[in-house]
């Protein structure tokens, strides 16, 4: 799926589009507010949606190596935070969905999830 | 925008392999002897010579071919007769990204750098060398940028390289949660440049990671250090206080003392110290309550330690 039809799919705001690429694809997606859970998996996902609006969020995907994060449940989006965004080439969304609609939208149209157990 | 990643790029396109080149040229002759090589390695600890003759080059010889001199027992031979005709040059006025494509390419540890005109030997460039140089115009680039921005200044520490190993050094301040990750971060983009594995790299950024988390989080600050030799990459992070009271404790998987504001940031699950180890070929925790704490890891970079 391509990052400008999730853009839509979830009423999404962009904060930040890097390279102005709507057409980056998106195959898998990780759902999570834990980031330490993410940095413990083995595949990296495409997309990040999170809870969490904070430097952390971005600095995770740019030390895991996700290129888009989705901040869930409307939460407020700072200015530093799309500084950053910015600065580590991540693009950064957000919506009014919940974590639970935003991934469920994801999932009916394909996306895959990029959890595999390790142990 | 300019991200600091392209500047490290650009500075690999900037500088020639003339600037950076060992010019203090180790050699031997063709007519020499290969006792008279093996002394040499030993000595100047270095693993292979440029063969040349008057000042122009004539080949190249290595420890493997020393090695493999040794094990066929022959009797004592000239340097020539073992060495490699006709060896991969660099040349003095080609861009240092060249230099790098070449490392890649051949996986050789060294190339003999010529001038273009004279087809002279005047260098010797080693994976290290280019390190080196590379960080130390990176270092500039930074000094000068901090000037205008002081944004960059405290992350930015001490590099320091010699021919055999780069070290780069950042502060971290506890409690700084807009800069919480920006050491490694920084770090993993100039591991990226200097063409280390990717699948080393993203071991060394999620340990780097939870470390400089821990320092944020528990303690008032410390200093993460880096440094990288051919074979390996090793992190040592220090920190001035509390310390920890049990590590074996600490080290358990979901073992944790944080507070709810700390699972507000996304950490906070016990899950930091165990996936530090699972990154690391070598992993050293130690710690004095009211001192502080000393992590120190290994991640090996050679071929034969891709995935463990
Ligand atoms: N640098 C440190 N200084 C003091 N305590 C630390 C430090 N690093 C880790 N700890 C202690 O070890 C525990 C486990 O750490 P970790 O495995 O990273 O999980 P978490 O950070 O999620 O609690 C922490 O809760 C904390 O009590
Ligand atoms: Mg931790």
């Amino acid at each position: 799926m391509k990052i400008g039809e999730i853009i839509k799919l979830l009423n999404a705001e962009v904060h930040y589009l890097h390279n102005n690429q709507s057409d980056a694809e998106i195959k898998s997606a990780a759902a999570c507010d834990l980031l330490s859970d993410i940095l413990a998996r083995v595949h990296v996902p495409d997309l990040l949606l999170t809870g969490l609006n904070n430097a952390q969020a971005i600095r995770t995907c740019s030390v895991f190596g996700i290129k888009a994060v989705v901040i869930v449940r409307g939460r407020p989006i700072d200015q530093k935070l799309i500084d950053l965004a910015h600065e580590e080439e991540i693009t950064l969304l957000s919506t009014k969905d919940s974590l639970f609609i935003a991934s469920g939208k994801l999932f009916s149209k394909g996306i895959e999830d990029a959890f595999e157990p390790c142990e | 925008m300019e991200t600091k990643f392209d500047k490290t790029v650009e500075i690999l396109f900037e500088l020639k392999v003339a600037d950076v080149m060992r010019k203090d040229i180790i050699s031997i002759g063709p007519s020499d002897m290969m006792s008279q090589l093996k002394k040499t390695l030993q000595e100047r600890r270095i693993s292979g010579l440029p063969v040349v003759k008057g000042s122009n080059l004539v080949g190249v010889i290595s420890i493997e071919d020393l090695i493999r001199w040794l094990s066929d027992g022959d009797a004592d031979q000239r340097v020539e007769e073992v060495m490699s005709k006709n060896p991969q040059c660099l040349y003095a006025d080609q861009p240092l990204i060249h230099a790098v494509k070449k490392f890649d390419q051949f996986g050789f540890g060294r190339f003999p750098v010529l001038d273009r005109e004279s087809g002279k030997l005047v260098g010797i460039i080693t994976r290290g060398v280019i390190i080196n140089g590379t960080l130390k115009k990176l270092e500039k680039e930074y000094k000068e940028e901090e000037i205008r921005q002081y944004r960059a200044s405290h992350f930015f520490g001490d590099i320091s390289a010699d021919q055999k190993k780069v070290t780069l050094k950042f502060k971290i301040s506890g409690k700084d949660f807009d800069n919480a990750g920006k050491a490694s971060t920084t770090m993993k983009k100039n591991l990226k440049r200097m063409g280390i594995q990717p699948d080393i790299i993203q071991r060394a950024a999620i340990a780097s990671y939870e470390a400089e988390m821990n320092v944020v989080i528990y303690t008032n600050g410390g200093v993460m250090q880096y440094t990288i030799t051919e074979d390996k990459l090793s992190l040592n992070v220090t920190d001035s206080g509390p310390g920890i009271d049990d590590i074996e404790k600490a080290m358990q998987p979901g073992y944790t003392t944080s507070e709810s504001w700390v699972k507000e940031l996304g950490f906070g699950a016990g899950m930091g110290l165990p996936n530090i180890k699972k990154c690391s070929d070598k992993m050293d925790l130690q710690s004095e309550v009211g001192k502080g704490t000393t992590l120190k890891i290994e991640i090996l970079i050679g071929e034969d330690h891709e995935v463990k």
